[in-house]
């Protein structure tokens, strides 16, 4: 390692804490607190990745994460920035997007023919002759992406957390710390976020003096009063990626996402600085002034031997102190600018006899050894325009300081309006919503004093809208009227390779081509050229591009605008979104004892079910055993995730004969009756029983998916009609089993004593209650399975012991438990259709051969008179049973289609072999010339083979229901 | 060990079994079974810094409809003023106002107040519906004085104690499961309800545990939680 | 991630209320012609501007209305259903009424 520079320089690192890492495969030493980028710098190593296309050599452009130039491989995941992710103990880092070695990459020939790859090259390449992309796309996908995943690692542990605050303030630089002490007024709760280890910002590493002294002074300052200030929370490395409504802030710090809801935000988010364009822009070696700065404060690191700085503003000379400071000979400032401005810092540089040429350009940049070797300068004769020859000037270091965009990602997505001042080349942001305030460079002010005013200001609007403070509204602070911004940094040059984007190698050329390709407008020329669509969206390349958009269609920058930046703002891990995340899984109470059973669970919507009881590898064998149990003994089946909705009060019947198609109002007590429900457009939307327990108490039960639906909108009809009802959903305060087969009564008899079980006396579709081995029950006949059957609804906390009951008190009988797969053959051999599987969302009631539970005579119904209108039209199809007879036909599945000749008909809904009919029987809407017992359809089936299926009346099982009477 | 398992009544929590998983002790008090303890002899303590404790067998219930808050104060109930507030009965039973026409009535930790069964006994009246809430929902309570931080990882309310009061509830979605949250404070320790539909109680056992092992969060017996008041 | 002020619970984050669609009125099933029914149940206003939306605070179940600015997503105000349904809606059938 070379000797770092002496403290006060190094403020991230610590001196005392070396590590070993590697970089492709070599080992480098740095210190605790380095980013990989400054401990490479510091053993002189400037070469990071190769360029996206031409797999040029690229090192480090901004030092601060913003670029995609240090994108480099870890162990845990490709394109990490290697400017911001820290050095660890033999973290074993490596380079991307080569082919042999970073050092010598073959890629990089690619380069040599990139005149043979124009703007738009994908879309122009491919679009002719047909087919031709088939065979591109091979070779394209293996270039495309950067970076190699480790399908077998094992994902961290990443979270989310919800924060509140009264005020936030984005980046904690000199405006940032400042609107956050001001904030701070007593019951104001400050969160202050800044993505850097310290806070400071600029303070850190730029030289606001030619002393050298202020930034470090006030930085101190403000630190201390924050460090004080209890009302203040910091938050640093962390990074807000976002604005997303009414102050919703997603901040990401290491593995966790905050959630962060703020009442006020500021935004104190500084500014970009832009690089220079000009021939080989992109040398390792070549970097933002900034840059160089960040390598000398931050870290201690002499960014190189020799330097050269092409400024268009005083912050080049600035930099040129610090450099100088550093011990980097400064061999010429080129300054774009004919006449600088009066300044101390000026004076300060020709004081130490540095050179400086005005109104003159780096025309272009020389390569050695994958590095700057050299650079040309020469006099700017007009806007973008170099004289014909120049003067070499070896260097190996590169500083660009020809201004800055401010960082307004943030406020953009907030609605506020980024404009551009053609003539001053000063950016402004208007329109923020009353919750946002900026403050600092990234609304323009340069100089330190008028960023904390404005800081102080944006504060005492904040606090004042929260009514925390009442402080009187300070005037509006006037900014300079020179800016840093140079208005044409921009020198095209015969052999081209001026970058505009650096992640996706776009040229001068590349972005006037695309205008002249008719693409214009400047989010056609992005689309177009793919100009900010790299990792780094543009944030060096959206200023340069509009400028040249803009003089290529004879527009002004303020009319070509610059690109939508949509969140988020930095490249986020998938972990954040796909880290720790909650689906409410929902269990019987009698879920355990299923297991106990040997029960293969499914989940059905949120809910775990028991699908069969058996070994997996046995599934039709178990399923067609439950069933055979069932029709010839007696099986027991789970079903507590049924919907149940309690409808109670003087106006239950009158409601729900509203709200589902069937009459209600003349049921008697002690029954139970089918209840259909459609929706306005006579959709069929759900269905269950309605069990009336007195003439004021409805019990309705729902489908496992549908009853939050059906609830909802039963509040939403009785919120407008205001019928004298209750309605509560009780689906989870009851637990229930179906009890089914010819000798349920038997078993149910042992231990339900106080209801007559008779037939006569409790027939198919009574309701009762009464006890169940001594738990208060509620007891239904249906025939859903098509035998005798009694589901049995009893509190939740009894399910257990229910389900233990019957299985004790069954033994004798042969009960065995069944899952939802036994108990769909067994609907379906009974034709009862599942809402939903059986249904699609145009099914209707008449299609599904449901007319008979559509009341007619009602006054009104949801969906009644759509029903009416539909009735008056012709019928377009009709679900219908089915049975396949040749044993060899592959079994359909669902969603199989019904063929006429190539004409697509109909199409299976439902399809399983029959234990019973021992032939595989199903559902299928087909068209109303099929609809007769006989017909014969043709399927699509498993594997494209067409097969003969026989139209039969439904249902397939006990047509005349004399099982389920029993 | 005792020899109380909260099998020997058919009113068991949906947690049971991860109970005796955890080595927990169960008591036995008028039919309900609770978890007692888990063993540990620090549980006071960890109570008071993070503690999850299960209350789901204890008594509660609940009424609804628009002559649901006459009927019960009619019964000796003393009303919340406002929905989404709660109120200490006299008999330290808990009545929250969800609102202006249902109530939620709670027990108290040694499960002495009358009041749950009185309502749920007579008839109700006029316009009033009774609610099953002991068996709709599990009732867990997280306590300690880093419970609304750890709540942050799960519920997007700020429950912060100068934010939500004691008394305060919340109708909101709990690690994404509707829940009713209720703070109300054991002694000087704060203590979050937090009622949840019963099918998700599992679901929301292990959410609770996960988020609170950042801060080193146990469950903890309900006699941690007596201790506290 | 918009906030929603809920009449009963408060301000709450968007993502604990279900829209219920467009407010407007049901025009008489028994007596408007197809067309309108037709257009009250399949066409949407879709208005640029202030419209009134049907809310439902899910873990509550409790439905409300909101005046909502489509063009600036801005709510205005939102308030109970019973400020517009004050009283007992009644349907009575278009020739003969169900003696029941």
């Amino acid at each position: 390692m070379n000797p770092r520079l002496p403290a006060p320089y190094g403020s991230l690192i610590n001196r005392d804490a070396p590590l070993d890492f590697s970089f492709e495969r070599k080992s480098y030493q740095g210190f605790a607190g380095d980013s990989i980028a400054s401990a490479l710098a510091a053993n002189r190593h400037w070469l990071l990745s190769r360029s996206f296309k031409y797999h040029r050599p690229r090192g480090a452009l901004t030092m601060a994460g913003q670029d995609a130039n240090t994108m480099v491989q870890l162990p845990s995941n490709p394109n990490a920035l290697a400017d911001r992710e820290l050095i660890s103990h033999k973290l074993d880092v490596m380079g991307q997007n080569y082919s042999g070695s970073l050092r010598t990459d073959r890629g990089a020939l690619l380069g040599l023919f990139s005149r043979f790859l124009p703007v738009g090259f994908y879309y122009k390449a491919f679009f002719k002759p047909r087919g031709i992309w088939e065979k591109w796309a091979p070779l394209i996908r293996k270039k495309a992406g950067l970076g190699v995943i480790d399908q077998q690692l094992q994902p961290d542990y990443y979270d989310k957390q919800y924060k509140f605050f009264d005020v936030v303030v984005v980046g904690a630089g000199p405006a940032g710390m400042q609107a956050a002490l001001e904030s701070a007024v007593e019951g104001c709760e400050v969160l202050l976020v800044d993505e850097n280890p310290i806070l400071g910002g600029s303070l850190n590493y730029t030289r606001f003096d030619a002393e050298g002294v202020r930034g470090r002074q006030l930085r101190e300052q403000l630190t201390k009063k924050i460090a004080a200030n209890s009302n203040i929370t910091c938050m640093t490395d962390a990074v807000c990626n976002a604005w997303f409504a009414d102050n919703w802030l997603p901040i990401i710090r290491h593995k966790r996402l905050y959630k962060v809801r703020a009442k006020q935000t500021i935004l104190c988010t500084g500014a970009l600085e832009q690089q220079a364009v000009f021939h080989n822009n992109d040398l390792p070696g070549v970097m933002m002034s900034s840059a160089a700065q960040r390598l000398i404060h931050l870290y201690a690191v002499r960014p190189g031997q020799a330097a050269v700085i092409v400024t268009g503003n005083n912050d080049g000379y600035a930099n040129a102190l610090d450099l100088l400071d550093a011990g980097v000979e400064v061999k010429v400032i080129v300054d774009l600018r004919e006449a600088p401005s009066q300044s101390a810092m000026i004076d300060a540089v020709v004081a130490r006899g540095i050179r400086i040429e005005t109104g003159y350009a780096v025309y272009e940049a020389q390569k050695a050894r994958n590095h700057l070797s050299a650079v040309q300068i020469r006099k700017i004769t007009s806007p973008g325009i170099c004289a014909d020859s120049g003067e070499v000037i070896s260097c190996d270091l590169l500083c660009m300081a020809v201004g800055y965009t401010p960082t307004y990602q943030l406020v953009c997505q907030a609605g506020g309006q980024l404009s551009y001042d053609d003539d001053s080349a000063i950016f402004t942001l208007s329109n923020c919503p009353a919750v946002m305030q900026i403050a600092g460079s990234v609304n323009s002010h340069w100089d330190l004093d008028a960023c904390l005013a404005e800081a102080s200001r944006a504060a005492i609007i904040a606090t004042n809208a929260l009514g925390l403070s009442h402080t009187e509204e300070p005037a509006q602070i006037a900014r300079e009227s020179v800016s840093p911004n140079h208005p044409w940094p921009i020198f095209a040059h015969s052999g081209g390779k001026e970058f505009v984007d650096y992640d996706e190698d776009l040229t001068i050329a590349d972005i006037i081509n695309a205008t002249r390709d008719g693409y214009e407008h400047i989010q056609l020329v992005k689309r177009y050229s793919t100009c900010g669509m790299g990792p780094s969206q543009g944030r060096h390349s959206a200023l340069a591009a509009a400028r040249l958009v803009a003089a290529a269609t004879n527009r002004t920058v303020a009319k070509t605008g610059v690109t939508t930046a949509r969140p988020p703002f930095a490249p986020e891990h998938l972990g954040h979104s796909a880290g720790r995340s909650f689906y409410p899984a929902r269990r019987s109470n009698m879920h355990y004892r299923h297991l106990e059973a040997g029960a293969q669970m499914l989940q059905a919507g949120a809910w775990y079910r028991p699908a069969f009881y058996g070994s997996a590898n046995n599934s039709q064998q178990c399923i067609n055993q439950e069933v055979s149990n069932v029709r010839n003994n007696v099986g027991l089946v789970d079903v507590s995730t049924l919907g149940g909705i309690e409808v109670r009060g003087a106006d239950a019947a009158e409601f729900l004969n509203r709200f589902y198609t069937f009459g209600f109002v003349k049921q008697p007590v002690g029954k139970a009756r089918y209840a259909l429900l459609t929706n306005e457009g006579g959709v069929v939307i759900d269905d269950g029983v309605a069990c009336r327990f007195s003439d004021d108490h409805y019990y309705v039960t729902a489908t496992t998916g549908g009853v939050d639906r059906v609830y909802q909108s039963m509040l939403k009809w009785n919120a407008q009609w205001r019928l004298d009802i209750d309605i509560a959903n009780v689906t989870s305060a009851y637990c229930g089993v179906n009890i089914a087969g010819p000798r349920a009564r038997q078993v149910l008899a042992k231990l339900c004593t106080d209801v007559d079980l008779s037939a006569e006396s409790f027939p198919y579709m009574g309701v009762r209650q009464g006890t169940v081995s001594g738990i208060a029950a509620r007891l239904i006949r249906v025939g859903f399975v098509g035998e005798l059957g009694y589901e049995i609804h009893v509190p939740q906390h009894c399910g257990e012991a229910l389900w233990d009951a019957l299985m004790e008190a069954g033994q004798e009988q042969g009960i065995r438990p069944f899952g939802i797969e036994a108990q769909r053959v067994l609907r379906l051999e009974k034709g009862h259709i599942i809402i939903g599987q059986d249904t699609d969302a145009m099914s209707n009631p008449m299609e599904v051969q449901m007319g008979w539970a559509v009341s007619r005579k009602k006054p009104f119904f949801v969906g009644g008179r759509t029903i009416s209108e539909l009735e008056k039209k012709r019928q377009l199809r009709s679900l219908v049973g089915f049975v396949i007879n040749d044993p060899r036909a592959p079994i359909p599945k669902e969603s199989h289609l019904v063929l006429e000749g190539e004409q697509m008909t109909g199409r299976v809904t439902s399809c399983n072999y029959s234990p019973t009919l021992q032939k595989p029987i199903g559902l299928a809407y087909v068209n109303l010339e099929n609809t007769q017992p006989g017909s014969r359809i043709i399927i699509k089936s498993t594997g494209g083979v067409r097969i003969t299926a026989e139209v039969v009346p439904l249902p397939f099982y006990d047509p005349d229901a004399l099982r389920q009477e029993l | 060990m005792s020899s109380i398992t909260p099998t020997q009544v058919t009113r068991r929590s949906q947690l049971y079994r991860r109970h005796s998983e955890l080595g927990a002790e169960f008591e036995e008090n008028n039919g309900l079974i609770l978890v007692k303890a888990y063993g540990s002899e620090t549980e006071l303590a960890q109570a008071k810094e993070l503690g999850l404790a299960d209350l789901s067998t204890l008594p509660r219930t609940g009424f609804k409809g628009a002559g649901a808050p006459d009927w019960v104060t009619a019964q000796g109930v003393t009303l919340p003023r406002q929905p989404n507030t709660c109120a200490v009965q006299s008999d330290a039973g808990l009545v929250a106002k969800l609102s202006y026409q249902e109530l939620l009535v709670l027990s108290d930790l040694n499960a002495t107040s009358s009041m749950i069964e009185k309502l749920n006994q007579c008839s109700v009246g006029e316009q009033t519906y009774a609610l099953p809430r002991a068996d709709s929902h599990c009732w867990l309570a997280v306590t300690g004085s880093q419970a609304a931080e750890m709540f942050s990882k799960i519920c997007a309310v700020d429950l912060r104690a100068h934010k939500f009061a004691n008394a305060e509830v919340a109708q909101t979605s709990v690690a994404k499961a509707n829940s009713i949250v209720i703070r109300h404070d054991l002694g000087s320790t704060q203590c979050f309800y937090i009622l949840t539909d019963v099918s998700a109680t599992e679901f929301l056992w292990d959410c609770l545990l996960d988020a609170m092992a950042e801060y080193q969060g146990k469950p903890v017996g309900i006699e941690a939680l007596r201790a506290l008041v | 991630m918009k906030i929603l002020t809920c009449p009963l619970n408060g301000p709450r984050n968007i993502s604990e209320f279900t829209y219920g669609g467009e407010h407007h009125s049901m025009p008489d099933p028994n007596t408007t012609d197809s067309r309108a029914w037709a257009e009250h149940v399949f066409f949407h206003d879709n208005a640029a501007g202030i419209v009134t939306e049907w809310w439902c605070h899910s873990a509550s179940s409790f439905w409300f209305l909101a005046e909502r600015n489509t063009i600036t997503d801005e709510v205005i105000r939102t308030f109970e259903a019973s400020e517009i349904y004050n009283q007992r809606i009644d349907f009575v059938a278009a020739s003969t009424v169900e003696g029941s």
